[in-house]
């Protein structure tokens, strides 16, 4: 899932200063799952905006909202605030959410109050890190399920660099040197031939090396849509 | 057997024990001093300096123009690249504009993280690594590059390039066989020669050299010149793949200060000795005390 | 979505969270005939609302006081504390708010306008006066007719003293009779007045509640002695302190809770030797173990598996009783059907017996109505609408019920007066009995992460000293044990409830619950009978989704604000002190500890349910200092309360930091290990480490 950190209280203040209604619009979707973005994290950044206020003088009201996602058009109806009444929406979402709920509201400033930092897995209570890239062209089966694209620093793509120690990463020695994990995993599997192996260098058209990357299930374009298209 | 492409090839295929050097350019435009020392203590001594590649990911002037200048007072260079700072396309433009301007060999290297340097803002490109530089020096050298037409052909280049290239392995590494995996694809990818990482400690080196004795390239040993105890004991903790001794650090730090350079190039030139029989070259990295370069050699009791 | 699923819609549409409670009950209240709010009323003593108590046990329980002292508490026999450590002691909290609260201090609800029919209720006793009181209630005007001169039945007759002082039981009968329920003592059915004559009268409806007054007799030689008593006529002239013929060795015929009360009335006037014989084993013997255990300190020794065929009488005087020996009590369907064997007999010297052997219903209150009664003289009577043959004329408590308690007697008054309402009003009497489903017993290994309290003992007066008087046999517990007993309760049932349209399955309730209950599938299943109701996920879920039943988690920052508009700052800083109450005094909790000064206390059962959102509001709601006061790691009610919230004080100091306030001002401390009167001290202190201004 999409992992996110809150962004400093300072540069949400800031982005906000010449509002005056603001809606905090929580997203139910990762972000809740990660601790950031949900209902309650909204609820704690609405109480820490008016405590703001009151202490710089500000004319600010604030309110809190959530949604299921924000990156679906269907869940808007639960809104029990309207989001076109606001002179801005503070939005706990992801990037993604941030992005479409200002295509579905062009008058109202969508702000992000979130910084978006990665998909991840949830490591252990409170903790994430990062698993995927999102490259588009996922190499998992050949490096025994660890990605270098996302886990090694460089994301190298045949083996360890000399920056290995230690079974840990020259970057940071709380962080375990990837390729170093997938040798020792494929070596376990026996499968130290995918390690042999030359890896071309990647193809980074599926990486944002041709702009925004879009999924269409033709089945399921609506019905409508495909008799206006005939 | 195609012919040498530079003297450094041709002294390792005459079977020479080998010896390099290693120059850093500056972080600025002043770049007569350390020209000015490598034609002073390196000219003459070894076979080619190597010249480093904005090192450890703090911003300098580039290896290709420090390559150039030393080609001009007649010190043959070893172009180092890395593919941290450069996507495919400026790599192979730069090994174009090497080759035209006589750069004959050329190390390809991966690159410390920006993590590690002055930049650390700075974007890592690693469009490709080590390997994937490897080969896109072969397929220049075949005379196509990485891309292709709308056919799918591979490009065509107007006048190809001829390199001696060369890789990195680090030997003295905790778990060695990934590094000896990744020297093999090296190879297979168009690897001529090794530079390796720092060797302080022999018999691990030797137990190396016998790991990779179906690598039939030939290698150079590194040897960073150690210039205090308290350096010594930085590497073991920071730089990753170097161990130095304990009696190592030891006779640092009993030398006086003025004595340092002495002894630590007597520490050089002794490791040098001692590895000589099971490499065909030894790479010094001098880290700016070009001066102990003699005095390694005659305690390696290598002559020039 | 699964059957039961709760969304955020299905809760808005309801008109509080208590209303979720109501989906399944307690244990305690499901087992209580008056199903009263049991989890209710103990937690309302916990914070020290005795009030709130008295009127939530009145509010099903009429004759609470009654109750306090005698019933027979089913509730505390499936609490499902028994299954952690011991049940909860709730008949002695009750006894001890109700009394502590006297008639004046239950809250009476008298209906707007008490114009509706006359309703003549026939007996006193807990039923009648339960279907009076309830019909008062509604509206209608009842009048309780009662051939004793006191009202009460039963408890007012034949109640040993010792177990329910008259003046206690005076209590619930004076609340009863400020509701509009009118009294006609000293008249008696049947004989000053008929059931006709009430008809005639103008009472729309009549309800007998007559109750079994008579003991059942044994014919058998002697029996007719004028030292062979029956049990109740015994207690009741024991009651009214009419004189009894009573020798210097009684044996007590029966082994029921009538034959032991009249043991120990016996050995309470001065009697030398009091035994009491019956068909039964210890094991088989009716009576409750508690009242046998007690007569056994008391002197009085039981004589099991033996029938009386004989009383021996010599010269006027009885000199004995010839039993035979009983081979079994009951069948192999458990009916009571004695077996006896003629050829083990043998005699018992005593000069009185009182015979409990069970009770009769008196009929008297038919004479003069045409009223019918069955061929073994019981009363037509249809227990599906409680009325009898004639129209209008209803019955309940024991003279149609099994034998049974007092609180049972209540219940079914309460029902036929729902009945009576029924039928005045013209509609067919259709009563639904059905009830919520009871919860689940507790798993085992729920129950052992529940911290363990011993029960709070109710001091008992020696035996020696107690068969010298008709005085109480124990005392009422002391406020600060029945704080710490009410705080013994585990809110069964008011647990945590997922709302599945919110839950993100992100697994922090799994994660914070220090009793494992949550498990994640779809989304969060919270099970509410292993539940504790600490509130600990509430306080964390990033969504939103978790609520407890009967419980508004958002209601805190509301409270927060009414307490800080209520302290008096005096140009102090406002500061407002989140505290544990857990072992908080009523004073405490009542807000009528000594004011400090610009302090707006809230109390809350743990500091569990206290989230981030709670402490900023604080700050929100104008205060300018915020004090949290956790009872320390192991004092508080749950496992992990402190730790989790001094981690939540921590994030929310952060927050404040951001914000430009300095973190100071919210801080964190642990009260000191002791009970109810340190908690003020404590406070004092703490304000004393905010920073100033």
């Amino acid at each position: 899932m999409i992992v996110a950190e809150r962004k400093p209280f300072d540069e949400i203040l800031e982005m906000l200063a010449p509002q005056k209604r603001v809606l905090v619009l929580a997203c139910g979707g990762c972000v809740t799952v990660c601790l950031t973005g949900g209902e309650k994290q909204a609820d704690e950044l609405a109480s820490q905006l008016r405590l703001a206020a009151r202490q710089k003088g500000m004319d600010l009201t604030i309110e809190s909202d959530s949604i299921t996602r924000q990156c679906d058009r269907e869940f808007i109806e639960n809104l029990k605030a309207d989001p076109g009444q606001y002179d801005a929406v503070l939005s706990m979402a992801c990037g993604v959410g941030v992005g479409f709920m200002s295509e579905l509201y062009p008058e109202t400033p969508f702000l992000p109050t979130l910084n978006t930092t990665f998909y991840g897995a949830n490591t252990a209570p409170g903790a994430w890190a990062e698993y995927c890239r999102g490259c588009g062209d996922c190499v998992l089966a050949w490096t025994g399920g660890i990605c270098p694209v996302a886990r090694c620093s460089k994301s190298l793509i045949n083996g360890t660099c000399g920056g290995t120690n230690d079974g840990k990463c020259e970057v940071d020695q709380e962080m375990d040197c990837a390729w170093l994990l997938i040798y020792k995993r494929l070596k376990e599997l026996g499968r130290l031939d995918e390690y042999r192996k030359i890896r071309p260098p990647r193809d980074h058209r599926t990486d944002r090396g041709r702009g925004v990357r879009r999924l269409v299930h033709e089945e399921m374009v609506e019905l409508e849509e495909e008799e206006s298209q005939a | 057997m195609t012919l040498p492409v530079s003297r450094f090839q041709e002294a390792l295929e005459a079977g020479e024990f080998v010896v390099t050097g290693e120059i850093g350019p500056p972080k600025g435009t002043n770049v007569e001093p350390v020209i000015h020392e490598a034609e002073t203590y390196l000219k003459g001594n070894v076979v080619a300096v190597n010249v480093t590649d904005i090192q450890t990911a703090v911003m300098r002037t580039g290896s290709m123009v420090g390559c150039k200048l030393l080609l001009d007072r007649g010190i043959e260079p070893v172009f180092q690249m890395v593919t941290r700072d450069r996507n495919r396309l400026a790599l192979q433009s730069d090994l174009l504009s090497a080759h035209i301007l006589g750069i004959r060999n050329v190390l390809a290297l991966t690159g410390d993280h920006v993590a590690m340097g002055d930049h650390p803002q700075a974007k890592p490109v690693y469009d490709v690594d080590s390997v994937g530089l490897l080969q896109a020096i072969t397929g220049l050298e075949a005379g196509t590059d990485m891309g292709a037409d709308m056919k799918g052909n591979p490009n065509e280049l107007d006048g190809v390039p001829t390199f001696f290239k060369g890789c990195c392995v680090t030997p003295c590494t905790e778990v060695v066989e990934p590094q000896i995996i990744k020297l093999e694809k090296k190879v297979e990818a168009g690897a001529q020669f090794v530079q390796t990482q720092a060797v302080y400690d022999p018999a691990t080196f030797e137990t190396f050299m016998k790991n990779i004795d179906h690598v039939k390239i030939p290698v150079l040993v590194g040897i960073v010149v150690l210039k205090s105890a308290g350096m010594a004991k930085y590497m073991n903790r920071g730089v990753p793949g170097v161990q130095v001794p304990d009696a190592i650090i030891q006779r640092m730090a009993d030398a006086p200060k003025e004595d340092r350079k002495k002894v630590s190039a007597e520490i050089a030139g002794e490791l040098v000795r001692e590895m000589k029989p099971m490499c065909q070259g030894a790479h010094l990295m001098t880290l700016g005390w070009d001066d102990v370069v003699p005095d390694i050699l005659e305690h390696a009791e290598i002559k020039p | 979505m699964r059957d039961g699923d709760l969304t955020s819609r299905d809760v808005a549409a309801l008109p509080s969270t208590c209303e979720l409670m109501e989906r399944e009950w307690s244990p305690c209240r499901h087992a209580c005939p008056v199903h009263a709010d049991v989890r209710g009323y103990i937690e309302a003593i916990a914070q020290g609302r005795w009030r709130d108590a008295t009127d939530l046990i009145r509010d099903n329980l009429p004759f609470a006081v009654v109750c306090g002292r005698i019933c027979h508490h089913p509730c505390e026999a499936n609490c499902r504390r028994r299954d952690v450590d011991d049940p909860l002691a709730i008949r002695e909290l009750k006894r001890f708010v109700v009394e502590l609260q006297g008639a004046e201090g239950a809250t009476v609800h008298k209906a707007a306008s008490q114009d509706k029919a006359r309703v003549a209720v026939v007996g006193a006793g807990p039923a009648g006066m339960s279907a009076a009181l309830d019909l008062a209630k509604m509206g209608y005007r009842p009048t309780v007719f009662e051939k004793f001169p006191v009202a009460g039945g039963i408890p007012a007759t034949t109640v040993p003293k010792y177990r329910l002082p008259r003046e206690a039981l005076q209590i619930d009968i004076d609340w009863i009779c400020a509701h509009g329920v009118e009294l006609a003592t000293g008249l008696e059915i049947g004989k000053d007045k008929t059931i006709d004559d009430l008809r005639a009268e103008g009472f729309e409806a009549v309800v007998v509640a007559t109750g079994l007054a008579k003991s059942r007799l044994l014919p058998m030689p002697g029996a007719d002695h004028p030292r062979v008593h029956p049990a109740l006529k015994f207690l009741t002239d024991v009651s009214f302190d009419h004189p009894v013929d009573l020798g210097q060795n009684v044996l007590v015929v029966g082994g029921g809770n009538v034959a032991v009360d009249a043991a120990r009335s016996a050995v309470r006037l001065g009697t030398g030797r009091v035994r009491m014989m019956c068909l039964e084993t210890l094991a088989e013997m009716p009576a409750y173990e508690w009242e046998q255990q007690e007569a056994q300190e008391e002197g009085i020794e039981f004589i099991h598996r033996r029938g009386p065929i004989e009383i021996l009488v010599r010269q006027g005087q009885i000199v004995g009783v010839k039993a035979r020996a009983v081979t079994r009590v009951f069948d192999e369907n458990e009916r009571f059907d004695p077996q006896y064997d003629d050829s083990d007999v043998i005699e018992l010297a005593c000069d009185t017996v009182i015979m409990a052997i069970g009770q009769a219903a008196d009929m008297g209150f038919v004479e003069g109505s045409s009223l019918r009664q069955d061929d073994r003289g019981r009363l037509v009577y249809d227990a599906a609408t409680q009325q009898a043959s004639l129209p209008g004329v209803f019955a309940c408590g024991e003279i149609v019920t099994p034998p049974g308690s007092a609180v049972e007697a209540c219940a079914s008054g309460q029902r036929a007066a729902v009945a009576v309402d029924l039928f005045l009003r013209g509609h067919q009497i259709r009563i639904d009995d059905s009830l919520p489903p009871e919860i689940d017993s507790i798993a085992e290994d729920t129950a052992e992460k529940v911290i363990n309290v011993s029960r709070e003992p109710v001091e008992a007066v020696p035996p020696q000293t107690r068969v010298k008087t008709f005085g109480p046999i124990d005392k009422t517990l002391a406020r600060e044990a029945a704080l710490r007993e009410s705080r013994r309760c585990m809110n069964c049932g008011a647990g945590a409830e997922v709302l599945v349209d919110k839950c993100a399955a992100c697994l922090t309730c799994l994660r914070v619950c220090p009793f494992d209950i949550p498990k994640v599938t779809d989304v969060a299943r919270i099970d509410s009978s292993l539940c504790q109701a600490c509130g600990m996920c509430i306080a964390e879920c990033p969504a939103g989704a978790i609520i407890a039943r009967g419980w508004d988690a958002r209601g805190l920052p509301a409270r927060t604000s009414a307490a800080l508009a209520s302290a008096a700052s005096d140009g102090h800083a406002k500061i407002v002190a989140f505290i544990c109450g857990h072992h908080a005094s009523a004073a405490d909790w009542r807000g009528e500890s000594e004011v400090v000064a610009g302090v707006a206390e809230v109390y809350l059962p743990s500091v569990a349910r206290l989230s981030v959102s709670d402490l900023l509001a604080a700050f929100e709601k104008g205060a300018d200092r915020v004090l949290v006061l956790a009872c320390h790691e192991g004092a508080d009610r749950y496992p992990q309360a402190t730790r989790r919230i001094s981690r939540r004080v921590d994030q929310a100091r952060q927050l404040l930091a951001e914000v430009g306030l300095d973190p100071d001002c919210l801080r964190m401390l642990e009260l000191p290990d002791e009970d109810g009167e340190a908690v003020h001290p404590a406070l004092v202190a703490a304000v004393e480490t905010l920073p100033a201004g």
